[in-house]
């Protein structure tokens, strides 16, 4: 899915949290947004999943406007994810009951994602009996089994272990790669962005200071800000 | 204590003779309560959801007015309902008055505050983060609707329990909308309150010990679900 955005303004009340101008993500890239805390990432993902409104602006999906379609056809996941109080079974299978799948795909769909997640064995899990790793691992499970045309990711693998961040980078990188889904993914980690991304977004105080590819803004940034941020990040 | 012991056991007597006297009051009891909880149930869900899931103006009066009528004294939601169905009330026409039906009523307003209220805490507790997650999931709102209440399964469960608990114990409200009546409009608090001044402690034991079974045996399955879950 492309997005492009548009003069696109968000104030909450007399504080102006977001101002981006104009921003392009292509169709199947992967796109790391990073910046320091308070820089309007997270409320970024909020708009684009159709989580909060706008002040002004437009944004563009696949070329329309935002409405109920394009929202079926992305999802969210975010640091701390809310599980169904039910199976892990039920809460990976329970976007495909949505829409209307039939039972049978439903079971080889979330089967299969749990086979290649490395998770069959939580599956009649109780979700409140998981732990944090695991708890993110099947909100990603939840998030890949519709496989969604945009999958924004608010830090999916903060305080994680680092095995499980393993296995959901790799997860996330075959959607990428696999299914073209387009990703969005905030980030504070520079490996990861590393990793992971073909782009990156670097924004601060609401405003996209530099955007372009992954290896242009993390070695060679022409954005003093953007500069001392990744050296800021490479000394932690 | 011998009165107490002697009545327990006249009250034990009686339950196993299966007096139809006695019976006739518990399942009129029974039902009074059960439908009363069932109407305030259909509308309290959606409002106590609505009330923690939607801004609005003068919310904040609203639900500390929810709040007040949780602690509503019987005597008044009674007094109320009677004012309205008596023969000069505005509902008058209806016949109401003295009926199984007003007792339904006056308890169905009863129940409706504590049902509210109870949702409306679980709602506000999690439910925007539900409506969230359902829409990064791609619900429709008939869908978040339901997820919703799934996910309040517990809260909803207790409060139809609290407000069941609430229905079947009180006395005041069904003594002056149903006045007593014997065979039409008795159940067992109004029973046993008359019973006590008639000075006829096993009838009024062996309600008593009903009440308390019910009491018990509804507040076991809602502990064992809870644990469940």
């Amino acid at each position: 899915m492309e997005i492009v955005i548009s003069n696109l303004v968000k104030n909450y009340g007399q504080h102006r949290v977001l101002e981006i101008e104009e921003l392009k993500i292509a169709r199947g890239s992967f796109c790391g947004i990073m910046g320091p805390n308070g820089a309007g990432k997270s409320t970024l993902v909020k708009i684009l999943g159709g989580l909060d409104g706008v002040t002004s602006g437009k944004i563009y999906y696949d070329g329309k406007e935002s409405s109920g379609d394009v929202y079926q056809n992305m999802t969210v996941v975010f640091q701390k994810p809310y599980l169904l109080r039910d199976t892990v079974f039920y809460n990976i299978a329970y976007p495909l009951m949505l829409r209307k799948v039939a039972k049978k795909e439903i079971e080889t769909r979330v089967r299969q994602l749990a086979e290649e997640m490395a998770m069959e064995d939580l599956l009649y899990r109780k979700a409140w009996t998981l732990s944090g790793g695991e708890a993110q691992k099947v909100a990603l499970a939840r998030a890949l089994v519709f496989k969604p045309a945009l999958l924004l990711l608010d830090e999916p693998t903060a305080n994680i272990d680092p095995a499980s961040m393993v296995v959901m980078e790799s997860m996330i990188k075959q959607a990428n790669a696999k299914e073209g889904t387009t990703i969005l993914l905030v980030t504070h980690h520079i490996h990861q962005a590393k990793r992971l991304c073909g782009d990156i977004v670097f924004m601060d105080k609401g405003k996209v200071e530099e955007f372009g590819e992954m290896r242009e803004v993390i070695f060679s940034p022409r954005n003093i800000k953007t500069k001392w941020f990744m050296e800021g990040e490479i000394i932690i | 204590m011998r009165e107490i012991l002697e009545g327990c056991k006249q009250a034990i007597i009686l339950l196993l003779s299966f007096d139809q006297e006695v019976y006739s009051i518990i399942f009129l009891s029974l039902y009074v309560s059960l439908m009363a909880t069932f109407f305030a149930t259909l509308l309290a869900i959606p409002v106590g959801i609505l009330l923690g899931i939607k801004d609005f103006q003068w919310k904040n009066i609203v639900i500390r007015f929810v709040y007040t009528l949780m602690s509503l004294p019987p005597v008044i939601a009674g007094l109320v309902v009677f004012l309205l169905i008596s023969r000069k009330g505005p509902f008058g026409f209806l016949g109401l008055v003295y009926t199984p039906t007003a007792m339904i009523i006056a308890q169905t307003c009863l129940v409706i505050p504590i049902i509210t209220g109870i949702v409306y805490n679980g709602t506000k507790e999690k439910g925007k983060t539900v409506q969230i997650l359902a829409k990064t999931l791609g619900a429709d709102s008939r869908h978040t609707l339901l997820l919703l209440m799934k996910e309040l399964r517990i809260d909803i469960l207790t409060g139809i329990v609290t407000g069941y608990g609430r229905a079947v114990s009180e006395v005041g409200a069904v003594m002056i909308v149903g006045g007593n009546i014997k065979g039409h409009t008795r159940v067992m608090t109004t029973t046993i309150t008359m019973l006590q001044s008639m000075g006829n402690y096993e009838m009024a034991i062996a309600l008593g010990m009903v009440l308390l079974g019910i009491s018990f045996t509804v507040n076991t399955i809602l502990y064992y679900y809870q644990r469940g879950e």
